[in-house]
């Protein structure tokens, strides 16, 4: 019986290992033979963005703009994330300042960061602090806006038992409110986290020089490199996948898993 | 907090400080040695920022940048590089880089706009070039007829090139379907036929004949001789307190100029030294955008003359990207221009 259950976990395990790797195989062949079969000498072949990019890693700027692009998204998000929490968390529990706030709040959530680009040179010029006011502002709505909801959505019975208990004031959010609404919060940092890499490139087209976005852009002003264009989004790409997968093991962590139960 | 969830935003803390610090270090030139006084520190003069794009109008810029640095070890100026116009002219009104390359008629309507900056010198001659595709039956303006032209903005001179070939023609900008497109993107948009013609500055137009499928219709100079492109623009305010950093640029920049147009061989250094060092570009692209023909850009004559700038102006006025007239002596400040005449090249011979 342990034996079947053993067998079974590991052909679970296997089979979410070897089925996305059968779809990225499909993938790369059937692009390679669509670059082939259309004639097309400008976009690049699998072969060609894997040379581009050991290209760049030999040069050394990989590492360099990786580094920069981290730096940059990480310092945004966490910004984002120290303002965010508490302002939903304040949004949620005082109806007053949700009915103050959040139409505001509604107003700004829909605009591209790509439309707050000419303000940010203006306000902080061609410097790194451009780039992460831009992840930031990204960031930061969906942090508010999931920590606001969390916080609305909590079970009346965590506070009704608190209360009967004598707990309230300070006490009542540090013990009860933050921690029920701790797993809607992290689905609200998870999404954020994706948001705020994924305009990386935008955020990197003002006069930054260095970071993954700044690569494609780059690599656009350099005549016939698509073959560098294609490498920096596949990295954007693969940091994504390893920046979400660190997120997810968050939602692991016993602290946030109230309330909810696994599938 | 749990223990566990404080660790982890202590962690996360730790990896922006960590991140930020490499990044200083391999990105923005931070010296840890020097941080902590264990590597004595240089002094450097704070340098103001001239704005420009990897094109070849703003050749000079860069070009007088190396120049300086390898006559007397120390550059004038930073050059700061951007990778639109739309950038470009924020972070010059925004007083980022009080000096910048600019397209022609962008500088005039920014005046008229009330941005207090004027034109104190041009960026080059001719440079730009009108393609299409090999393999296209396009062999004379007229066969424009019907087709799409990408231009790379509006207040481009290669769209007022194209509205005066149209005029010149006896056609209009409805004969022709215009379309906005920065210039990176028009050598695949041709490849792609997504566009049936693209004019910009060079070195993207080169490229589609490097690559063996775009040809030239027309060189800028076929429809307007002496076609200029792009202007050094100089916010009123730092030309007012610090004319002589000004006059020193523009000085710079005529010298590079000419000891560009001093022989081929004088071009195909500054190619090698720019495409590595400033645009990242092939070289192989710039050397073939400087030499084929030698004179497809020059940069010999770069003085300002109010009759070539009211010609600009009579046409963007025609075209409606400029509502009214403005006086001539409103957007351009042609002291510094004037102090160039009998300035001869850098007295260098590369290296």
């Amino acid at each position: 019986m342990a034996g079947d259950l053993k067998g079974e976990a590991m052909k679970s395990r296997l089979e979410s290992l070897l089925l996305p790797l059968a779809v990225a195989v499909c993938f790369v062949l059937g692009w390679h033979f669509a670059v082939r079969w259309s004639g097309s000498d400008i976009f690049p072949t699998p072969k060609q963005v894997l040379s581009g990019t050991a290209e760049l890693a030999r040069k050394g700027v990989l590492f360099k703009y990786i580094v920069a692009s981290l730096f940059r998204v990480s310092c945004g998000y966490m910004l984002a994330v120290l303002v965010g929490i508490p302002a939903g968390l304040l949004m949620g529990w005082f109806g007053r300042a949700r009915a103050a706030f959040n139409p505001a709040l509604q107003v700004l959530r829909p605009i591209s960061p790509i439309a707050w680009i000419p303000v940010a040179i203006l306000w902080f010029g061609v410097s790194d602090l451009a780039p992460i006011f831009l992840i930031f502002l990204a960031s930061l709505f969906p942090i508010v806006t999931a920590s606001m909801a969390a916080v609305q959505n909590i079970q009346l019975n965590y506070i009704r038992a608190a209360r009967n208990f004598g707990i309230g004031g300070l006490e009542l959010f540090k013990k009860v409110v933050f921690p029920a609404s701790l797993p809607q919060i992290l689905t609200g940092l998870r999404l954020a986290l994706g948001v705020a890499w994924l305009v990386v490139v935008a955020a990197e087209m003002i006069a930054v020089n260095s970071g993954l976005g700044y690569l494609i852009i780059d690599a656009r002003n350099a005549g016939k490199r698509y073959d560098l264009v294609v490498a920096g989004m596949a990295m954007i790409g693969l940091i994504g996948l390893g920046l979400d997968w660190l997120v997810r093991r968050m939602e692991t962590l016993d602290e946030v898993r109230w309330g909810i139960s696994g599938r | 907090m749990s223990g566990k969830l404080t660790r982890i935003v202590v962690g996360a803390l730790v990896v922006v400080i960590a991140l930020g610090f490499t990044h200083a270090w391999l990105n923005l030139g931070f010296d840890p040695l020097r941080a902590v006084g264990l590597r004595e520190a240089a002094p450097e003069e704070a340098k103001f920022k001239v704005g420009f794009l990897p094109v070849t109008c703003h050749l000079t810029c860069p070009v007088s940048d190396w120049i300086r640095k390898n006559m007397n070890g120390k550059g004038l100026f930073e050059p700061v590089r951007f990778s639109g116009w739309p950038e470009l002219k924020e972070a010059h009104i925004s007083g980022q880089t009080p000096a910048t390359f600019m397209l022609a008629p962008m500088a005039m309507a920014l005046r008229q706009q009330g941005i207090k900056s004027k034109i104190v010198f041009l960026g080059h001659r001719d440079g730009s070039a009108l393609m299409v595709r090999k393999d296209s039956g396009i062999h004379d303006f007229k066969d424009l007829r019907g087709r799409r032209v990408a231009v790379p903005n509006r207040f481009s001179n290669q769209f007022l090139l194209i509205f005066k070939a149209l005029k010149d023609r006896g056609m209009t900008m409805d004969d022709i379907n215009l379309v906005e497109m920065p210039p990176p993107d028009m050598p695949a948009a041709l490849y792609a036929k997504a566009v049936d013609a693209i004019i910009s500055g060079e070195p993207f137009m080169g490229q589609t004949e490097l690559d063996g499928y775009g040809r030239v219709l027309y060189q800028a100079r076929d429809l307007w001789p002496n076609f200029i492109s792009c202007v050094m623009v100089v916010n009123d305010s730092f030309a007012r307190e610090h004319p002589e950093k000004v006059q020193d640029l523009v000085t710079g920049i005529a010298k590079s100029g000419l000891w560009l147009e001093g022989g081929m061989d004088h071009r195909m250094k500054a190619a090698v030294a720019v495409a590595t060092q400033y645009y990242n570009q092939n070289p192989r692209l710039l050397r073939f955008v400087l030499s084929k023909p030698p004179d497809r850009v020059t940069y010999g004559n770069l003085r300002l003359s109010q009759t070539e700038f009211e010609r600009i102006m009579q046409l963007a006025l025609e075209a409606g990207i400029l509502k009214r007239p403005i006086a001539f002596q409103e957007y351009a400040d042609t002291r510094f221009s004037e102090n160039t005449t009998g300035v001869g090249p850098y007295p260098w011979r590369g290296i």
